[in-house]
């Protein structure tokens, strides 16, 4: 049975990447899990500099959901290249790092260092963060900034460039081809949702930063139908995220055209799920006669649609 | 280091109103955890809540491999939690965190609990005749429902001090003021713990600060994960050594904190930031800095 995936030239092992965000900079896990049995990580977003973050409360669960403002809290690329990329290369898995920036330059800054670092398969874009004030979001909902931010990451590294797209835009087509078009070798989609949770005895937001991502099973139909969206949209290969916790989770978004899924919230709910997932993956795959998980990419029976499968 | 089982329910003792006790078997946690460490635990595998919850580890029984949650059930994760019938599983992470610094020989552990805040402190109890200490627990909730765990620390030696908002056992209003009223007699050398509500963690790190004892505060924020991935539940903390306060994650850097090194909400730096910078220097014994 192969459960062996190709993205934007990289070869996952199978077909589960845990989410940025979610994982922290993968050596957490060390110990807990055996990291070499995930497809693939990305670590936590990294800007040049070391970031404080939101103020709290920062996380507030919702149905099916977890609502997040943590504003991108981290150590900064320089620190995450001396001291956590040796102890990630230890482990038999693809490593792609989450780029930040508060500039287009800066994207291409932290790009330029990652491209230096041993231990670093490929580069994330995350221009779709909603819980910071420049950047992120600022960038993935504008096409044109879009094009400018891949394609300064593009310039500065020859490592896969994978930007990270974000959901809160009317059509996520443009985007992907705005990425496309800028030189993106494969995307990752979606990102959290803006959300808002009231505290009606006080009536503030729930969360210090006021608005937030959402995340979690709430959000998965919603993600794959971006996915698809923008799977059909594009040639590079899409990597299907939001709200899987389980392995006809995953199969949905393969299904509907992306070639690997990263997992996120369900990261919190149960460290342990790689596994499992991957077996029930393997369970699907038995009883419908394959021996491939890249024979069900793009196989979606939509009404009035041919089932197109994508390129990798 | 931590272990990620399900973990089948052994025994649920109701112990009245919402309270229960349940009993897990995880044997690394049961070798392993010491006072003030928790774990992250959800009943069963359902969709409903979708967070583990942290719990302070109330007790373990290394032969028996198990450990003890007192549980409130107040939500949903709690809720599911005490209702879990026994040979049923739960998903847990444990042990977690960094557990209390245990008082030099001949130092009195004086713990102050606020309602479930009891929980990490019948741990403690029972580790102190190791470090060669002993204790005193000061157990204060709304009503004399609210502490019925306050039977329970006897067998181990150390005397519990009850309080009560309504007045219905023990001295009559915060947990504090017994506590207050014990330290007037001035005792020997004493180190405050306390878990608790906020409000309560902070008047005792202002009663600490203002008689010039070391304190610790198990913290309790929201997490998500336990193990220092999402950030979620970082608490502002500031060293004496460090220029400005950081945001440290309660579950790997705590839950456990200095007194003195936490940034309350409002203030622009920490007390020992404070005292560094006035020249005081090294306070009582047993503060990090």
């Amino acid at each position: 049975m192969n459960l062996a995936v190709e993205v934007a030239g990289l070869r996952f092992k199978n077909p589960l990447i845990a989410a940025s965000g979610t994982f922290g900079y993968g050596v957490e896990y060390e110990g807990i899990l055996d990291l070499s049995r995930l497809g693939g990580i990305v670590s936590k977003g990294l800007y040049m500099e070391p970031r404080d973050g939101c103020p709290t409360p920062r996380i507030v669960e919702t149905p099916a959901g977890l609502l997040n403002a943590i504003g991108l809290q981290g150590v900064g690329v320089r620190a995450f290249a001396r001291e956590v990329l040796p102890r990630l290369a230890r482990h038999d898995t693809v490593v792609l790092v989450n780029v930040c920036g508060d500039t287009v330059e800066e994207y291409a800054e932290v790009a330029r260092v990652l491209d230096d670092a041993p231990g670093v398969h490929g580069l994330e874009v995350n221009i779709s963060c909603p819980n910071v004030k420049k950047g992120g979001m600022a960038f993935g909902g504008d096409p044109v900034m879009t094009h400018e931010v891949v394609g300064a990451v593009r310039r500065a590294t020859r490592l896969p460039v994978i930007p990270k797209l974000s959901p809160n835009v009317a059509d996520i087509t443009v985007f992907a081809r705005a990425a496309e078009d800028a030189g993106a070798d494969a995307l990752s989609c979606i990102n959290t949702l803006l959300g808002l949770a009231v505290d009606v005895e006080t009536r503030r937001p729930r969360l210090a930063f006021g608005t937030g991502g959402l995340s979690g099973p709430a959000i998965r139909p919603i993600a794959v139908r971006m996915a698809w969206q923008a799977a059909r949209a594009v040639k590079i290969p899409v990597i299907g995220i939001g709200g899987v916790s389980c392995g006809a989770d995953a199969l949905e978004f393969l299904i509907a055209g992306c070639r690997a899924v990263q997992i996120g919230t369900a990261n919190f709910v149960d460290p342990g799920l790689y596994d499992r997932l991957n077996g029930e993956i393997e369970e699907y795959l038995g009883r419908h006669g394959l021996a491939d998980v890249n024979e069900v990419v793009g196989t979606l029976r939509y009404p009035g649609m041919e089932p197109g499968r994508t390129p990798a | 280091m931590p272990v990620n089982r399900h973990v089948p329910l052994v025994r649920r003792e109701a112990l009245g109103g919402a309270y229960h006790l349940l009993t897990f078997r995880h044997p690394e946690a049961a070798r392993e955890a010491r006072a003030g460490q928790f774990v992250m635990i959800k009943a069963g595998t359902s969709a409903e809540p979708p967070l583990r919850r942290p719990f302070s580890i109330l007790a373990v029984d290394p032969p028996e491999d198990t450990f003890s949650l007192f549980v409130k059930a107040v939500g949903p994760g709690s809720r599911a939690l005490c209702s879990m019938r026994e040979g049923e599983p739960a998903q847990c992470l444990a042990p977690l965190g960094r557990a209390f610094t245990p008082p030099p020989p001949g130092t009195e552990a004086l713990m102050v609990a606020g309602g479930y805040g009891i929980a990490p402190f019948r741990l403690f109890a029972g580790e102190l005749p190791r470090a060669g200490g002993r204790g005193r627990v000061f157990y204060g909730g709304r009503t004399a429902d609210d502490l019925p765990l306050r039977e329970r620390f006897e067998p181990l030696g150390v005397p519990v001090v009850p309080a009560t908002e309504d007045g219905s056992l023990g001295a009559s209003g915060r947990v504090t003021v017994p506590l207050e009223a014990y330290l007037d007699r001035r005792p020997g050398p004493v180190r405050l713990y306390a878990c608790g509500p906020e409000a309560m963690l902070h008047a005792v790190a202002r009663l600490a600060e203002a008689r010039g004892l070391p304190a610790e505060l198990s913290l309790d924020p929201w997490m998500g994960c336990g193990i220092g991935t999402c950030l979620g539940c970082v608490v502002s903390a500031q060293r004496a050594d460090e220029a400005r306060p950081r945001y440290r994650c309660a579950c790997t850097e705590g839950p456990v904190f200095d007194a003195a090194a936490v940034v309350w909400p409002g203030e622009a730096e920490s007390l020992a930031r404070r005292r560094a910078l006035a020249g005081v220097g090294r306070l009582a014994a047993g503060e990090r800095s």
